[in-house]
């Protein structure tokens, strides 16, 4: 029972740093109707700059943070704006090679500027443990992690919900065209998605790498991009409470599976999100909390 | 308009086919003598190696990209894990020559099938599974491999995290004369010096060899995609790309030729797989990576999506790019700490996202524009009253989707494959 309360608390701290990136995912893909496939790198880029920020510029940590999310937002602006808005939404080839290449580059980035050898990241929530139950023990990380899940899925609530540009990126995400029939700007309102799920990502990956057990490196986002696109597809592609709970679903399916099913190794934990994400697709394709799409045929 | 035009079908036309082919076939007999001891091309303070070790895995790349250009250019299925299968064909090979002492060449009839097999079985979910939902599961799948291979449970048959050695069994054969055709080379006047001087060592004689032996693996690779293309189910897949619910009504019968374009798709990966490891004399686990995939994409974009020289130029374009930025070392004007990362990872990704603005048809779209301002071979006047108003020709590589394609002449298909337009 311990064991498994610690293996709860495991996939907790794993499963919000999922949920937090497929929140990303999801921002992009209910403007863009795009899964970027560059957001895991994106984030890991953004994560070196809060470092940068935090021990280069001496920063103190928090701030290093929400200045790494401002820049990496006003990145994600640019990106949409130069990269993205040229194409046709709905051909999706030439959207996911952009995406692809921005993949590519920022991980060749981060290489050339920062170089492959891990790097410890501060820490940004307080250490030790909160409680400890046998051999189960909930760290302060977790806590701190899970909370600011929360927060965070709460404020883009609100900011989708109660602000002017949230109802008009909610307009434009429901239907394009009559969003711009009734006078919405489309183009700055996915900008502001695409500079959103930027800022997201970054977040996402910062308390990734603060998780005392991992250091930053440029390929830690690879895997994690998986796992959060498992989770999002869990979700349904556009529902960001549905991210969070397919992140926390991941997470613990995880942490859960490496200790229970013998036969199957540490490594293939990724295989299992694969497959989560394959039969999700194939039997829920709009998965737990998403809307179904109706097609024309 | 071209400066020569010749009409299909006629001497003219034929002889210019045959003139080129020809040349290109010298050129490939040229390359692998002047290459077969390690080649160097030197650009400032840099060496590049233009080796046939590195020719050989070039040609297992456009193998690989061959198989995306059939299910992503001529379907248009955004299936992207094109590694996964390359990997599983080259451990497959591997495990077959080095534990079970097959002939090299004879696996290509286990791995194949096998593959193809794989494909389907990958293609039946992809049915429901569609555009970019496919794209991701693809990717993961990709990402997947390593940790495959590297399983305790299969470690016996893929040597883990070590990698898969195998030596190869193709040895240059005694009756052809490798040797004669070098010193012929030798005494050409002022060119003899690129080619070495004497004998071929024994290694060499096998490198050329194999360079044959997989240029013919591929050329046959090349001929049966282009038939398939120009043959019903070609024209069906071309039909899904185009607009799937109208091929669905025209009678195309979606499910099969996908999967069917999935395992052929497959195969042909496989196929790549077992020149890479055939070439490398080792399947590592870390060679197969996500990393791979993505580069298989680029070589299909760069090369031009839905041609099939494209698949040629991307195969080297990825072979060589990385291999040669490692290797530049000094340039003026650009600080060595660019030059000694993954630069050759940067330069793919910024060609990859450039040419998708400057040329959506890749290299092949560019080359072919510059060419017909040349020559152009134009179809034969068509005798039915259907064709009368056609278009001037076009060639596929122009546009990535041509959307009127099928309702082209039948003349006009004579044209689409790739292979039939002269190389270079």
């Amino acid at each position: 029972m311990e064991l498994f309360l610690a293996r709860i608390f495991d996939g907790f701290s794993n499963g919000a740093t999922y949920g937090l990136i497929a929140l990303a995912l999801v921002i992009i893909y209910k403007a863009t109707t795009l899964i970027n496939f560059a957001q895991g790198e994106m984030a890991m880029f953004g994560a070196f700059v809060v470092l940068v920020l935090a021990t280069e510029r001496g920063l103190p940590m928090w701030l290093a943070v929400v200045v790494g999310m401002l820049i990496s937002a006003a990145a994600g602006a640019l990106i949409e704006r130069v990269l993205i808005r040229p194409f046709d939404p709905s051909d999706h080839l030439p959207l996911v090679i952009i995406t692809l290449g921005l993949f590519l580059v920022f991980g060749a980035l981060a290489g050339i500027i920062w170089r492959f050898d891990p790097r410890g990241f501060p820490h940004l929530f307080p250490a030790g443990n909160a409680i400890t139950v046998g051999v189960a023990t909930l760290t302060w990380y977790t806590v701190c992690v899970t909370i600011t899940m929360l927060a965070v899925v709460g404020g883009l609530t609100l900011l989708l919900k109660k602000t002017k540009i949230g109802l008009a990126f909610r307009a434009v995400s429901s239907n394009l065209e009559s969003a711009e029939l009734s006078g919405i700007r489309v183009g700055p309102t996915l900008q502001f998605g695409w500079a959103l799920a930027a800022a997201v990502g970054t977040l996402g990956a910062s308390i990734y790498v603060a998780n005392p057990i991992f250091q930053l490196e440029p390929s830690v986002m690879a895997r994690v991009l998986i796992f959060s696109a498992a989770a999002a597809a869990l979700g349904g592609l556009d529902s960001l409470g549905g991210a969070i709970i397919g992140g926390l679903i991941i997470g613990m399916v995880q942490s859960i599976m490496v200790q229970y099913v013998g036969f199957i190794p540490n490594e293939l934990g990724l295989a299992a999100a694969v497959f989560v994400l394959m039969v999700v697709l194939l039997f829920k394709p709009s998965g737990l909390f998403g809307t179904k799409s109706v097609e024309r045929v | 308009m071209a400066r020569y035009t010749l009409v299909q079908g006629t001497p003219q036309a034929r002889t210019y086919h045959w003139v080129a082919w020809t040349l290109f076939i010298g050129l490939l007999v040229l390359v692998a003598f002047a290459y077969a001891d390690t080649g160097q091309l030197n650009i400032l303070e840099n060496s590049y190696s233009v080796s046939l070790t590195r020719l050989n895995k070039a040609i297992a790349y456009v193998i690989a990209v061959l198989g995306l250009q059939v299910v992503v250019g001529y379907t248009g299925q955004l299936a992207l894990g094109q590694s996964f299968f390359f990997g599983t064909g080259a451990y497959l090979s591997a495990w077959l020559v080095e534990d079970q002492h097959w002939p090299w060449l004879a696996t290509l009839a286990v791995v194949i099938p096998a593959c193809f097999l794989l494909g389907v079985l990958v293609g039946i979910p992809a049915l429901r599974i569609k555009g970019l939902y496919l794209a991701l599961v693809t990717l993961g799948l990709a990402a997947i491999f390593p940790s495959i291979v590297q399983l305790d449970s299969l470690d016996e048959y893929t040597a883990g995290a070590a990698g898969k050695k195998v030596n190869s069994d193709i040895v240059a054969p005694g009756w052809l004369p490798l040797d004669g055709i070098a010193s012929v080379l030798q005494n050409i006047p002022f060119f003899g010096q690129y080619f070495g001087d004497g004998d071929l060592s024994s290694n060499d004689a096998d490198r050329i060899w194999k360079f044959f032996v997989f240029t013919v693996v591929g050329a046959i690779c090349f001929w049966m995609v282009a038939n398939l293309i120009k043959s019903r189910p070609g024209r069906a897949i071309r039909a899904i790309r185009d607009n799937e619910t109208s091929a669905a009504v025209s009678g195309v019968h979606l499910s099969r030729y996908k999967t069917m374009s999935f395992g052929v798709a497959s195969a042909l990966g496989g196929v790549g797989g077992i020149v890479y490891v055939a070439e490398l004399g080792i399947a590592s686990p870390g060679d197969f990576s996500q990393l791979l995939a993505i580069f298989f994409i680029v070589g299909l974009v760069v090369g031009g999506v839905g041609t099939l020289t494209g698949a040629v130029v991307g195969g080297i374009v990825i072979a060589f790019v990385p291999e040669w930025s490692s290797a530049t070392t000094d340039v003026p004007g650009v600080p060595a700490r660019w030059l000694q990362g993954p630069t050759g990872t940067l330069v793919l990704g910024i060609l990859l996202i450039l040419l998708t603005f400057v040329l959506p048809g890749g290299i092949v779209a560019g080359v072919r524009k510059m060419r017909a301002k040349v020559v152009r071979v134009t179809p034969s006047p068509p005798s039915s009253p259907a064709g009368a108003d056609s278009a001037p020709p076009r060639e596929s590589g122009d546009t990535p989707h041509p959307v009127d394609e099928l309702s082209e002449p039948p003349t006009q298909h004579e044209d689409v494959p790739a292979t039939s337009a002269p190389p270079g």
